[in-house]
């Protein structure tokens, strides 16, 4: 069996990253475009310990600040989004239309 | 004291004696009474310093006089560097001269807002003398944007019907045409190192700073866009009658008077002290649109049914003939320019004034609402006349002597142009007596215009120093331009001194520019025959 | 083992840390019914003493932190321009809390928090820090944003400004990703010497990654279109720092990133974001009727003004300090326009639309003389910082010869100059269409506009001597 080298962790995280892109840009559901963005970070911290194989131990420390930030981030979006959702009573991306995009 | 101890410092205290008043006026109470006497105060006050400047200034030196040269910021390289020659002495004096008429003439017709309209006055007041006395480039962009804001308040907040469009007008025309200046003003500065108009001028004059030729055209464009707006050259005039009709009668004797002037001022300083090369080579155009504007601005002027507006398009006319006397390249031409601006603010303003007297007793500025006149206001009709014969130009009244000269120098430089030139005068003959006709003579054919009340002694003196300025300046016109004289054979000389020592060291240096500077070359001899056979 | 020394070195955001979990101590102590404007008293202390700690700290230059943080003239200057913005946000929210009836302790807070954030963003030279630098400044803006809860507008601000700047983030990280890949490390400097070996195919995939992220933070086009409508639904304080601060500290971090790292490839992608910036935010400008929308247009414009300076690669020392000059002359002047738009905007941010300004020359001439001040700057009239800001740009833009984008730049300026005076307009020429009497401005909020007004005819008169520190932090940022 082919070795696994850090080029494929290097797809596998771009096309997590894409997909996360793509779920932002094209899904309304808030929730969805929230976990969207989770994935992007993931990918991210795939690069970074994929990365941290060739050097030092820097990515695999970056990773760690980054699931810990992407913790914070998920508690205040869904605390934005109770907010949101008493005055509108909706999720989905579709009805934020107080202001004009 | 001696009198001349105040040589080094009477131009900063004459500019910046009015924003002083304005700062002063900020903490008065909103006694409509005291700030207008107040004002009228600083104003007469400032006229007073500035007279210190013609009394001292030295005739026959051509440079700067009364300089000041200070450090104001280190980077850039900006100085606070101030002075007079014969070029601005006279449009220093003319602003201070004018702005306490302006004062005079709001005095009743500004009810409302008192404090805020003598404050933009002053402030006004100094930005007008700052941009005639700048001598660094940024200096005077500076004060070229500051007369802006004030004058377009002064519109827009005490104008009439349709203010608020004329003041945008104004505002965004200016802005946007002085964007190009700034433009060329920083490349000029990216490229010396220095603000700082007599050394730029010293560096091109000696060839230490050598423009590309296709650059170069487009820094004179840059200059002359601004300038031309101003001025108002055709065909970007067309804020001029809006601005004028709008705007209160002290707005338009500033407008008219020291605004436009500025436009000119900056042709004569900038353009043709920075690029007289290129000011030759360009002259042909430029020429073709003053003279468009002298007969335009006479033709439409004929027509116009609004007082403000005729006056308005016979300013369109009158600085057409600056230009004319400009670009003319003539001792003569130049120096009749220089006349015709401040006979032109005198008469010009005075007409403005006339009209306001008139507008606070009717509120209206049709012509059709007035005829016959003469009948109830005798001595209004009087100054008017004196007044309207001084504008057309006749001889021993100032329009005469700047118009004359002007012709002059436009027959020299080429006999077509003055032709052309000349009948604008005819133009300003017709159009000036039709008004004064259609306002004064005949029937009084509104009721109400039989009741108006002739001038009162506030307006009488407002009316007799323009009067007397219009008569002494045709009678003793040498008395203006002996200080005048100098700095315009300064920048002439300094053009055909630029223009022949260009035309051989472009060729070697710049293969590219050879083509462009072979036409000027040949230019020149050209010209000095046309001088020799006259 | 730590020196001591490093401690100093960030000094200020120790103090406002401090005094901002101070604040959170203090809110629920206090009764419900009780005035919490003796918190925000608490919290415009702080801010003074972080300002106090941000001159012991210049005092002592060089890393921290195992090469973390970096005090030098560069981080300070941005540490004094964000301290200033964070206290003069206080200071109108005192009044502006009360009128909205918002009454919570947390609000100041996390100003305080937000403003160790952006403090950090100016010194940090670890991309980890950064990102957490960013991350703590971000969050407390996320927040900020949604604070007038009970207002749609104002939650649906906060949403978007959250999934935006969340998804601007992540790009950004990704690009640090990259970078780590391309270069084996996440230190500017040593990001720095490995570029100069040579520059991978995914250095510019990294530095492009990391320009979306920045973009959207400093709300430059293409990634401008979060702006107006977050701008328009949040607290007007709010928006005055975070239309000043984060962007602030995000150009710092810009042009730490972009000149600290020797990064290459960037000129066109950043020429075509200025140019686009200023056109968009200019000609979006134009149509506004909401003053709060106009001005995040505007910012835009501002936005593709500074980025101008960015690309003076010819004289870059020139060119980062007129950058920074800009965001000093930005903040005093778009800070100062907040504070009269938020003291005016009254309960419930009822009058935000241009037609309310009407007649304020006559119901409030004070009010109306302190607003075009700020007004004439942000056009760029002379004596105002505004114009120098736009001034030491556009010359730094010249000696590049970048003659194209100075033309672009100067005629959207001069385009741009029509609706700020859409706005004299109103305030001067047109007859008041309320007869409400426009409420006297307290002494907090005066101060601040004061602050604001002195600050920006400051930098218009007397420009030179922070013209001459932001040069030398430029030497010292580029070398």
């Amino acid at each position: 069996m082919a070795e696994i080298t850090t080029l494929h962790y290097l797809v596998v995280a771009a096309a997590l990253f894409l997909t996360g892109v793509i779920g932002v840009l094209t899904r309304r559901n808030v929730i969805i475009i929230l976990m969207s963005i989770e994935l992007i970070l993931n990918a991210v911290n795939l690069n970074l310990v994929a990365f941290s194989r060739l050097y030092n131990l820097h990515g695999q420390v970056f990773a760690i600040f980054i699931i810990a930030d992407a913790a914070a981030e998920a508690a205040i979006a869904l605390g934005i989004l109770i907010a949101f959702f008493r005055n509108k009573e909706t999720v989905n991306m579709d009805e934020v239309d107080l202001l004009k995009w | 004291m001696n009198a001349a101890s105040l040589n080094p410092m009477i131009l900063t205290l004459v500019t910046f004696l009015p924003a002083l008043g304005a700062v002063l006026l900020m903490l008065f109470p909103r006694r409509a009474r005291d700030i207008r006497w107040f004002a009228l105060g600083i104003s007469i006050a400032t006229f007073v310093l500035s007279l210190h400047l013609p009394w001292h200034f030295v005739n026959g030196h051509p440079g700067f006089q009364f300089q000041v040269d200070r450090q104001w910021i280190t980077t850039p390289n900006i100085h606070y560097h101030i002075g007079v020659d014969g070029i601005s002495l006279w449009l220093v004096v003319l602003t201070t001269f004018l702005t306490p008429f302006c004062v005079l003439i709001s005095w009743k017709s500004v009810n409302d807002r008192v404090k805020e309209f003598f404050i933009l006055l002053l402030l006004l007041e100094t930005a007008m003398i700052g941009v005639f006395i700048a001598l660094d480039l940024f200096l005077f962009y500076f004060f070229w944007e500051a007369t802006l804001i004030p004058m377009a308040l002064i519109i827009g907040m005490f104008g009439h019907e349709r203010r608020i469009y004329a003041a945008v007008k104004f505002f965004l025309y200016t802005m946007v045409a002085s964007v190009f200046m700034l433009i060329a003003i920083i490349w000029l500065y990216a490229h010396t190192g220095s603000f700082d108009f007599v050394v730029i001028q010293g560096m091109l004059a000696s060839g230490q700073l050598v423009i590309p030729a296709h650059i170069a055209q487009w820094l004179f464009l840059g200059f002359f866009i601004a300038f031309a707006v101003k001025v108002p050259l055709f065909p970007l005039h067309t804020w001029l009658p809006d601005a004028h009709v709008e705007a209160p009668a002290a707005g338009s004797v500033l407008l008219a008077g020291v605004l436009l002037k500025m436009g000119t001022y900056g042709l004569l300083r900038f353009n043709l002290g920075l690029f007289p090369e290129l000011a030759r080579r360009n002259a042909p155009w430029i020429i073709v649109l003053a003279i468009i504007g002298i007969i335009y601005g006479a033709l439409v002027a004929m027509v116009q049914p609004n007082l403000k507006k005729l006056i308005a398009y016979s300013s369109v006319s009158h600085l057409g003939f600056v230009v004319l006397g400009i670009f003319s390249f003539t001792q003569a031409g130049l120096n009749g320019a220089m006349f015709i601006m401040l006979s032109h603010g005198v008469t010009t303003g005075a007409l403005f004034l006339l009209a306001g007297m008139l507008y606070e007793r009717r509120h209206t500025y049709d012509i059709t609402e007035y005829g016959g006149l003469a009948t109830p206001m005798p001595i209004y009709a009087s100054f008017f006349l004196i007044i309207t014969l001084a504008s057309i130009g006749l001889p021993l009244l100032n329009g005469f002597i700047g118009e004359y000269l002007v012709l002059t120098g436009s027959f020299q430089a080429r006999a077509r142009w003055g032709i052309l030139a000349a009948s604008g005068v005819i133009w300003s003959a017709c159009y000036m007596l039709w008004l004064y006709q259609r306002v004064f003579y005949g029937e009084v054919k509104r009721e109400v215009n039989n009741t108006l009340a002739d001038v009162n002694a506030r307006e009488r003196t407002c009316l007799w120093p323009l009067a007397a300025a219009a008569l002494i300046m045709g009678v003793l016109p040498m008395v203006w331009l002996r200080p005048v004289e100098p700095a315009v054979s300064r920048v002439l000389a300094f053009s055909t001194a630029q223009v022949q020592s260009a035309a051989p060291s472009t060729m070697s240096n710049v293969n590219a520019a050879a083509p462009v500077a072979a036409p000027v070359a040949a230019a020149v001899p050209t010209h000095t025959e046309q001088e020799n056979g006259r | 083992m730590i020196p001591s020394g490093d401690y100093i070195r960030i000094l200020p955001e120790i103090v406002l840390s401090i005094f901002g979990m101070l604040v959170m101590v203090i809110d629920p102590l206090l009764g419900e019914n009780d005035d919490r404007k003796s918190i925000g008293v608490v919290s415009a202390i702080g801010a003074l003493l972080a300002l106090g700690a941000t001159f012991i700290m210049a005092g002592h230059p060089g890393e921290a932190f195992y090469n973390i943080l970096r005090v030098d003239d560069f981080a300070v200057f941005f540490h004094v321009v964000v301290i200033l913005i964070a206290l003069a946000c206080i200071l109108m929210s005192f009044e502006y809390l009360k009128v909205q009836e918002i009454r919570q302790g947390e609000y100041y807070g996390l100003i305080l928090f937000g403003t160790v954030g952006m403090c950090l963003m100016s010194s940090a030279i670890e991309l980890v820090m950064l990102f957490v630098a960013i991350e703590i400044s971000s969050i407390s803006t996320y927040i900020l944003a949604g604070f007038r809860r009970r207002a749609a507008e104002s939650a649906e601000s906060s949403l978007k400004y959250f999934l935006l700047g969340s998804f601007a983030t992540a790009f950004f990280l990704y690009g640090i990703a990259l970078m780590y890949g391309a270069t084996g490390s996440t230190n500017v400097d040593a990001i720095a010497a490995a570029l100069r070996q040579g520059t991978p195919v995914m250095a510019y995939l990294a530095i492009a990654l990391m320009m979306v992220g920045l973009g959207f933070k400093v709300a430059a086009a293409p990634f401008q279109v979060w702006t107006p409508d977050v701008y328009e639904g949040a607290p007007a304080p709010v928006v005055a720092l975070m239309s000043t601060g984060p962007k602030a500290a995000a150009f710092a971090v810009l042009l730490r990133v972009l000149f600290g790292t020797a990064a290459p490839g960037w000129f066109w992608a950043v020429w075509i974001a200025a140019a686009l910036s200023m056109t968009i935010g200019n000609f979006g400008a134009l149509v506004q009727t909401n003053v709060k929308r106009m001005l995040a247009y505007s910012s835009i414009a501002h936005a593709g003004y500074l980025l101008v300076a960015f690309i003076a690669v010819r004289n870059m020392e020139q060119g980062v300090s007129a950058a920074m000059f800009y965001t000093a002359a930005y903040a005093a002047m778009n800070v100062g326009a907040f504070a009269v738009v938020s003291h005016f905007a009254s309960a419930g941010e009822k009058y935000v639309s241009i037609e309310d300004y009407a007649g304020l020359g006559r119901r409030s001439p004070v009010l109306a003389a302190v607003l075009t001040v700020f007004l004439l700057s942000l056009i760029g009239i002379p004596i105002t910082g505004g114009f120098f800001a736009k001034f030491y740009v556009f010359r730094a833009a010249v000696s590049s010869n970048l003659i194209w984008l100075t033309v672009i730049g100067l005629v959207n300026s001069a385009i741009g100059s029509y609706y700020y005076l859409r706005l004299l307009v109103m305030m001067y020429m047109k007859e008041p269409q309320s007869e409400e009497s426009v409420p006297s401005v307290p002494f907090a909020a005066g101060f601040a506009m004061a602050g604001c007004v002195v600050a920006t005819l400051y930098l218009g008169v007397f420009p030179n001597r922070v013209l001459q520190f932001a040069i030398e932090s430029a030497r010292t940022l580029v070398h």
